[in-house]
């Protein structure tokens, strides 16, 4: 009689794992590979080079980013969210590259004049 | 009269029940139609990609790039085959903009070496200039 059920060892174990997983799994509505793409869309948003030199590339990224998030926040679609996250990044990475070339373009425009 | 009452309130039921099912048939059929459409305007935007990819040198200046963009093309047309065309729309969408990337890494290389080029080119004809300028020993000079 002394060993109610709710002072029995296991019981008060498997209960609180149980609340647990009830909160964990309550909070964790983030997506890690969402949380990656936002992160570097956000970094990308803060490059002046970027910005200045491959704003429609960096568009691209941010319209693949929102369709990310509305498919994590309608459907819960991992695999699709991970898949758009995925190609937001390589459009970050485009968006880079981008840039890259155009400075060096601008480099050359510059120098042109002094080769004459 | 109650049997004819009956079966109206039959009829009502099976209709009833008939537009229901109708119309998970049409929410299911459509969403499955659309999951399951093959994706040969992705494949197809994919080998564009990577002909133009190709055309920009990423085989020489981005070939990790480029031949990650293949192998995916490839496992996109395989999944194709196999008619799972959810899986093959992401590997194509894959193939895409990992060829794109390809692509702009190679332009941004090549265009660096093309200004890094001009800057050694104008250097080297400011440096023949300067010494062109610079009056060297007259030959009377030299033969003392």
């Amino acid at each position: 009689m002394g060993r109610g059920i709710f002072l029995h060892g296991r019981t008060v174990r498997a209960t609180l794992s149980l609340a647990a997983f009830f909160i964990l799994g309550c909070g964790a509505v983030n997506n890690p590979a969402l949380e990656r793409a936002r992160d570097a869309y956000n970094r990308a948003r803060q490059d002046r080079e970027i910005v200045g030199r491959a704003a429609v590339a960096l568009d691209k990224a941010r319209l693949t980013l929102e369709r990310a998030e509305r498919v994590w926040t309608e459907d819960k679609d991992v695999i699709e969210v991970e898949h758009l996250a995925y190609i937001t990044e390589k459009r970050i990475e485009i968006a880079r590259a981008t840039a890259r070339r155009r400075l060096a373009a601008d480099d050359i425009q510059q120098l042109n004049p002094q080769r004459e | 009269m109650s049997t004819t009452l009956d079966t109206n309130l039959t009829r009502k039921r099976f209709r009833g029940r008939l537009i229901i099912s109708l119309i998970i048939l049409f929410v299911f059929g459509n969403s499955g139609c659309s999951a399951g459409k093959p994706p040969t305007e992705s494949l197809s935007k994919a080998e564009l990609d990577l002909r133009a990819a190709s055309e920009a040198r990423a085989d020489e200046f981005a070939p990790m790039d480029l031949q990650s963009a293949r192998e995916k093309f490839e496992a996109s047309r395989k999944a194709m085959a196999a008619k799972n065309y959810d899986q093959a729309r992401r590997l194509a969408e894959i193939a895409q903009v990992e060829a794109e990337l390809a692509a702009a890494k190679a332009e941004a290389e090549l265009t660096r070496r093309a200004a890094e080029d001009l800057r050694r080119r104008i250097d080297s004809l400011r440096g023949e200039s300067e010494r062109g300028s610079i009056p060297g020993p007259s030959p009377a000079a030299a033969k003392e």
